[in-house]
């Protein structure tokens, strides 16, 4: 890192004498140019002085143009020749020419050598930037829960509380120690995720089957929480999407929705076809955002005023953007105002399913699944 | 909010749940009443029309920062004791924190007995100065043509120049208003105003004895009230040495 930007400020440096040397060579055959197209006029003026003279002195005209080739002799009065004036005024020309067409050439291909390097350098003046700012964030976003932790360790440890209170704080430990492991896991997906280092193998996936056993994982979260998770999601709908990657976005939706109605409420996704697509959306009844902020949710480690991203790491939904253009989808947040909700809509290109995998789904499993079938659109 | 509960009333402003539920109970098993606020703004309403004998105020909130809400106090005549909370512990950090009007600086995590010890630290001291210029004869300190209000946190110097005192001035004021006469070491002044090793060194005692000599004193070169005794501490006399 260090080498590459002492090698950089080297070659600017290089780039800047350079460009320095071009101008001054520019200037130097200008001013050479100069004397010489001045020196070659004060010749030919000698020599029309001359010939004057000598014609005055009674010198034939004849002998006059054989002594001196570059004069001609008219109405008496001697001349230069015409197309030694006009060589002289082409040649001066010619070399003004060429030196503003190479001299731009030149500082032109100067100039671009510096954009790039001064852009290079640039660019990773930012990307120190934002490791630094990264890693500030990511340590604050780490010392809250560890903070809780400790605290309720040492409380634990000093006041010996009775086994209720007790239960109570070690609840409130695992749910600290489950967020660190969560933000461990998010900051290695999105690490990867900037660096482009995933490879998404896009395949036909049934979306009501994934999205079910996403729910699965969280239904019991949900029931302690008192929140009611509630799906409608026609079993025909099949969506191109890495099995992981479709995993992740729904989990991370379903997290932020789950933080966003703490204290009760709903969460309700419902899918449906869209010309060449298919979409999810994720209702929630949380806490919702202004929605001025609904292109900042999707950004890295943004806490909006009031927001219910208080148990989140920050980085849930910026994996799930990051994912879905990865998928060739789309992914959008829209809210009514702080306190009234939120939907996360997602959209996937659609799939046409293989046999093996059609006939499954031809077969509701639930009964969710079969009360959203009667709404599919008949042939 | 009735004045008996503000005298015990701790406000806790933390966006955490987790971390606000585990402070608000250990305050709450000292004996203190919690009020508890998620976001600056909430904090900074609720304090317009209730009193507290603390605030225990995270840095990091949503919207407007710690710090900012420390300042807003500061800025309406709220003097209010402020313990920060932050998961930034550097050193740049605290200065910023004692600059925008804190008294005290804790960084996240956090050992539950050292937050205790520095409330009850803060609280003491805030108690002692509350009652020692409760009557109207401690209320108020006149000497050299000064005048100093310790309710209100101004003053009137000889000039006729109204002053406004910061906290920590006023502290250090009353402690040596009840020794008058009296030498007090350098020591005493900081267990007394500053209650914990918030500075590192008794040089800032020294620096907020120049800015009392600078406010109060006809010629702060040559001092009248605020005497230095060398390699000890000050004496402050009322009537000032001939």
């Amino acid at each position: 890192m260090k080498a590459t930007r002492v090698f950089q400020l080297t070659a600017l440096a290089l780039v800047l004498v350079s460009a320095v040397q071009v101008g001054w060579w520019l200037f130097d055959q200008h001013a050479y140019t100069v004397e010489k197209v001045q020196a070659a006029r004060a010749a030919y003026t000698e020599q029309v002085a001359a010939a004057q003279a000598l014609l005055d002195a009674g010198v034939n005209v004849a002998r006059v143009e054989q002594l001196l080739p570059s004069i001609v002799v008219s109405g008496g009065r001697a001349l230069l020749a015409p197309q030694l004036a006009q060589a002289l005024t082409s040649e001066e020309r010619r070399r003004y020419n060429q030196y503003a067409w190479e001299g731009s050439f030149f500082l032109l291909a100067l100039a671009a050598c510096m954009a790039v390097i001064a852009r290079a350098l640039r660019a990773e003046a930012r990307v120190h930037e934002e490791q630094e700012s990264f890693l500030a964030l990511v340590s604050h976003q780490f010392k809250t829960p560890l903070a809780s932790l400790q605290l309720s360790l040492e409380t634990l440890a000093l006041r010996a509380p009775p086994p209720e209170a007790a239960r109570r704080l070690i609840e409130r430990m695992l749910a600290d120690l489950a967020r660190m492991e969560l933000m461990v896991t998010q900051i290695l997906e999105s690490a990867r995720l900037e660096r482009g280092r995933i490879e998404l193998k896009p395949e036909p996936l049934q979306l009501s089957g994934a999205v079910a056993r996403v729910c699965a994982q969280l239904e019991e979260r949900a029931r302690l929480e008192r929140v009611t998770l509630a799906t409608s999601i026609a079993p025909d709908l099949f969506v191109a999407s890495d099995p992981l990657a479709l995993d992740v976005v729904v989990r991370n939706v379903l997290e932020n929705a789950l933080a966003a109605v703490q204290g009760g409420g709903s969460i309700t996704l419902s899918a449906r076809p869209e010309s060449g697509a298919v979409q999810l959306e994720v209702r929630d009844s949380g806490v919702g955002f202004a929605p001025a902020d609904s292109e900042r949710l999707f950004e890295k480690f943004t806490r909006l005023p009031g927001g219910g991203s208080r148990y989140g790491t920050g980085l849930g939904l910026f994996i799930v953007r990051r994912l879905m253009e990865l998928s060739q989808g789309d992914v959008s947040a829209r809210s009514d105002g702080a306190g009234r909700g939120a939907t996360i809509t997602l959209v996937w290109p659609a799939a046409t399913p293989s046999t093996a995998v059609a006939q499954a789904a031809a077969v509701p499993t639930s009964p969710v699944q079969r009360g959203a079938a009667v709404e599919e659109p008949r042939p | 909010m009735s004045a008996a509960s503000a005298a015990t009333n701790v406000l806790v402003v933390e966006d955490d749940p987790h971390l606000a539920a585990g402070v608000m109970e250990n305050l709450r098993a000292e004996g203190y009443e919690v009020t508890s606020a998620g976001t600056g703004e909430q904090a900074l309403e609720w304090l317009a029309t209730h009193g507290c004998v603390l605030i225990v105020l995270d840095v990091m909130l949503p919207g407007i920062d710690g710090f900012g809400v420390c300042r807003s106090l500061r800025e309406r005549g709220d003097s209010t004791p402020v313990l920060f909370l932050t998961a930034r512990g550097d050193p740049a950090d605290r200065v910023r924190g004692l600059e925008a009007g804190g008294d005290d600086y804790l960084a996240k995590p956090f050992h539950l007995q050292e937050f205790l010890l520095r409330v009850r630290a803060i609280v003491r001291r805030w108690e002692w100065y509350r009652s020692a210029s409760a009557t109207a004869a401690t209320a108020v300190l006149r000497f050299g043509g000064n005048e100093v209000d310790f309710r209100a946190f101004r003053a009137r110097a000889w000039t006729g120049e109204a002053q406004e005192l910061t906290e920590k001035e006023a502290m250090i004021l009353k402690v040596l208003a009840e020794h008058t006469g009296e030498i007090v070491s350098r020591e005493d002044l900081l267990e007394r105003v500053w209650g914990y090793d918030v500075f590192p060194s008794t040089r800032t005692v020294d620096n907020f004895i120049l800015r009392l000599r600078k406010r109060f004193e006809k010629d702060p070169a040559n001092p009248r009230h605020f005497l230095t005794v060398w390699g000890v501490g000050y004496r402050f006399l009322k009537e000032g040495e001939s």
